[in-house]
């Protein structure tokens, strides 16, 4: 009777010990379970509202597509995307404040503006959270400002600027510039300044229009007053729309050809095709015959969702949102050190040659596209005709981005 | 140097009248209800958005029921919303009206969108008047015309007409006017569904000249507030006056410093305030001391 009741004893221990050892090794597993589905959180930082509204719509709808054709998840979890507003350069780095804080982002995907993007990034490399930038061409951002969290795609203001003199230096000597007043439009006047001598030209007026202004009239009446060869704009989203309508209106359009650089497909939806006219330097097209495969099935897969073809502003936010998830990927982690560190190795290699992030500025090495308005616009979105690219070969491409001494980005460790 | 400041000056003179428009019926809300109505720039916006879909369905000639169509929504508003804030303090009317006016463009930008929608001016008013260093469009000329009429036909109606002077009664002293037998509420109803539709007419004639796009409504409060602010709260003549002067210094500021042109109007309105704070033609309103 002793014998059993120790044996029994013995087993209950044994059997109890085993149970709990049990319950702690499913609980354990569930714990590693949930922490290998628990989603993983991403924020998207761009316009709601304001002038570049359009822009940020699109930019959106590309990050969101990219997600999408990655199965909507990274490293086997979901992600959650979080899109917050970019209506000002406050507005943006508090919500980039927002997104990591509340919402737990493990990177940043946002910004538009240069401005937005210069405030966005000081809070990027305060709190070590990576910040992928699909739009900001202002130089500082990759130069004098740089810092080793933020990463940017869009070609930066002088590399566009040089792609589009030789146009404006066929089109004449006398040089008008209407450029927006903030960091984008003074990147603008400086960069071509300098170039201005080196082909002959000579600045006859400047106008530094605020933003979201609605009436460019007395603009076009100083224009006109001054008789340029060409006007060189730097207005962004509605502005831009804005003006060129009212350019049209006031008879402008056949008189002086009118060039920019860093525009978007939107803005030329939203004016027509009647008040759409000008050479512009932009990063893709979607009807570009060169696209790489994945580009056109990106092309064939966004029209099929929103009913569009996506802007330059879609491509850049798909590209940007492709390359963190496959960084994260490669990383195999979610810790912001090995995102970086993946995302300076990262490449892009299809295409001609390969595009990706130069490790001591973290600028997105990749040509521009120089377009024209067609003459004849028949297609509801097909306005461009694609000229060239801002450069043709992978070498000509790094040096038109400018030696280490030219940008002056000194970056940090991690 | 005279020529080309001739040509902004007649410039700012259209941009002006637009502001004039705008900035009346903000003043005869504050003047008639006693309501500061930032809302009025939605509505601004929302009539040059009714127009801009009336233009799409049924073509232009449908476009003049937008400022009626705009009307009618404001005096639903006023009966749901604005006859509560009769009496009390003007913060409440700030406020409640501020978040109308968000609440307005929140819904224009969930039906039709967020981007610009292009409107063009309709055909016979293409083209250009072009005299010497004088540019200005056919359609900026028909825009002149079309706010001095409206506000022409304001001032007959609201002189003139017995309608008119009921409501600038009911401004005055709404107990006297209650008390003659006059139904107040319906009066205050109208008067504000009036105003909303002068926003309305404003917008409908700045679509064609500004892209349609929900920012509009911002576009058009700053500087309505700015007029009426320089002219004087609740004062017909003060908003022609302010109006006329704050397009034109803002086109000239354009010619010499155009950064600054932003800010010239609130250089203006400052130093207005500091001279004489009732601004050009107010008056002391007893609700406010």
């Amino acid at each position: 009777m002793n014998e059993s009741h120790t044996m029994s004893a013995c087993g209950s221990i044994g059997a109890r010990a085993g149970l709990v050892a049990l319950v702690f090794g499913l609980a354990a597993s569930f714990g590693a379970l949930a922490q290998t589905t628990r989603p993983i959180k991403i924020g998207m930082i761009y316009a709601k509202q304001g002038p570049s509204a359009s822009l940020g719509e699109f930019l959106a709808h590309g990050t969101e597509l990219a997600l999408g054709q990655a199965g909507n998840n990274v490293l086997g979890r979901p992600v959650e995307l979080t899109w917050l507003d970019e209506a000002d350069p406050q507005v943006a780095q508090q919500n980039m404040q927002k997104a990591i804080d509340e919402y737990k982002v493990i990177a940043v995907v946002g910004g538009n503006s240069s401005a937005s993007a210069l405030a966005m990034m000081s809070v990027a490399s305060r709190e070590k959270i990576p910040l992928i930038l699909p739009g900001a061409a202002a130089s500082e951002i990759t130069g004098k400002n740089c810092n080793r969290y933020t990463f940017r795609t869009q070609a930066t203001v002088p590399v566009q600027m040089r792609g589009l003199m030789p146009y404006v230096s066929q089109l004449g000597k006398k040089v008008y510039f209407i450029t927006p007043s903030y960091a984008f439009g003074q990147d603008i006047l400086r960069s071509s300044r300098a170039m201005l001598k080196e082909v002959g030209l000579t600045e006859v007026g400047t106008d530094e229009v605020p933003v979201n202004t609605a009436d460019y009239s007395s603009y076009i009446l100083k224009i006109r007053q001054a008789k340029p060869d060409v006007v060189v704009g730097g207005l962004v989203g509605l502005d831009l729309s804005n003006f060129l309508k009212q350019w049209n209106e006031l008879g402008m359009k056949d008189k002086i050809p009118f060039v920019e650089i860093a525009v978007s497909d939107t803005d030329f939806w939203n004016v027509g095709p009647v008040a759409s006219t000008g050479i512009y330097v932009k990063p893709w097209y979607y009807n570009n015959p060169d696209n790489t495969s994945s580009e056109k099935k990106f092309v064939a897969d966004f029209t099929k969702k929103y009913g569009r073809p996506p802007s330059d502003k879609a491509w850049s936010g798909w590209i940007a949102m492709r390359s963190l998830l496959e960084s994260i990927e490669q990383a195999n982690s979610t810790d912001s050190a090995a995102i970086i560190m993946a995302l300076e190795k990262w490449r892009y290699t299809e295409g001609k040659f390969p595009a990706f992030y130069r490790e001591w500025d973290h600028q997105l090495i990749k040509p521009a596209v120089i377009v024209q308005i067609k003459k004849d616009i028949t297609d509801k979105w097909d306005y461009f005709n694609v000229l060239k690219l801002t450069s043709d070969t992978e070498a000509e491409t790094a040096k038109s981005f400018g030696t280490r001494e030219e940008i002056g980005c000194k970056m940090g460790p991690i | 140097m005279l020529e080309s400041l001739l040509s902004q000056a007649v410039n700012g003179l259209v941009l002006g009248f637009i502001y004039v428009l705008i900035a009346v019926g903000l003043s005869i809300t504050f003047g008639l209800l006693g309501i500061i109505n930032f809302a009025h720039g939605a509505f601004f916006a929302l009539g040059a958005y009714v127009a801009y879909q009336l233009y799409q369905m049924f073509g232009w000639p449908a476009v003049v029921f937008a400022p009626i169509i705009v009307g009618l929504v404001g005096m639903v508003v006023e009966v749901v919303l604005i006859r509560r804030l009769y009496g009390k303090e003007p913060l409440i009317s700030l406020i409640v009206t501020f978040a109308l006016g968000l609440l307005i463009e929140a819904l224009i930008r969930v039906f039709w969108g967020s981007d610009g929608k292009p409107l063009s001016p309709p055909s016979p008013l293409t083209g250009v008047f072009e005299y010497g260093p004088l540019l200005i469009t056919k359609y900026r000329v028909a825009v002149l015309l079309a706010t001095a009429l409206t506000l022409a036909a304001l001032w007959a109606f609201l002189s003139y007409t017995p309608y008119g002077r009921i409501l600038r009664a009911g401004g005055r002293d709404p107990e006297m006017v209650d008390m003659l037998g006059i139904n107040l509420p319906r009066l205050l109803t109208a008067a504000f569904g009036l105003g909303c539709a002068i926003a309305a007419i404003a917008g409908v004639l700045a679509g064609p000249l500004w892209t349609v796009s929900p920012s509009m409504a911002t576009n058009a409060i700053m500087p309505a507030f700015v007029v009426v602010a320089i002219g004087g709260l609740g004062s017909f003549r003060g908003a022609v006056f302010a109006g006329l002067a704050v397009g034109v210094v803002i086109s000239l500021t354009i010619q010499f410093k155009p950064d600054a042109a932003a800010a010239s109007m609130y250089a203006f309105m400052f130093l207005m305030l500091l001279l004489r704070p009732r601004g050009l033609f107010g008056e002391r309103w007893e609700r406010f001391e």
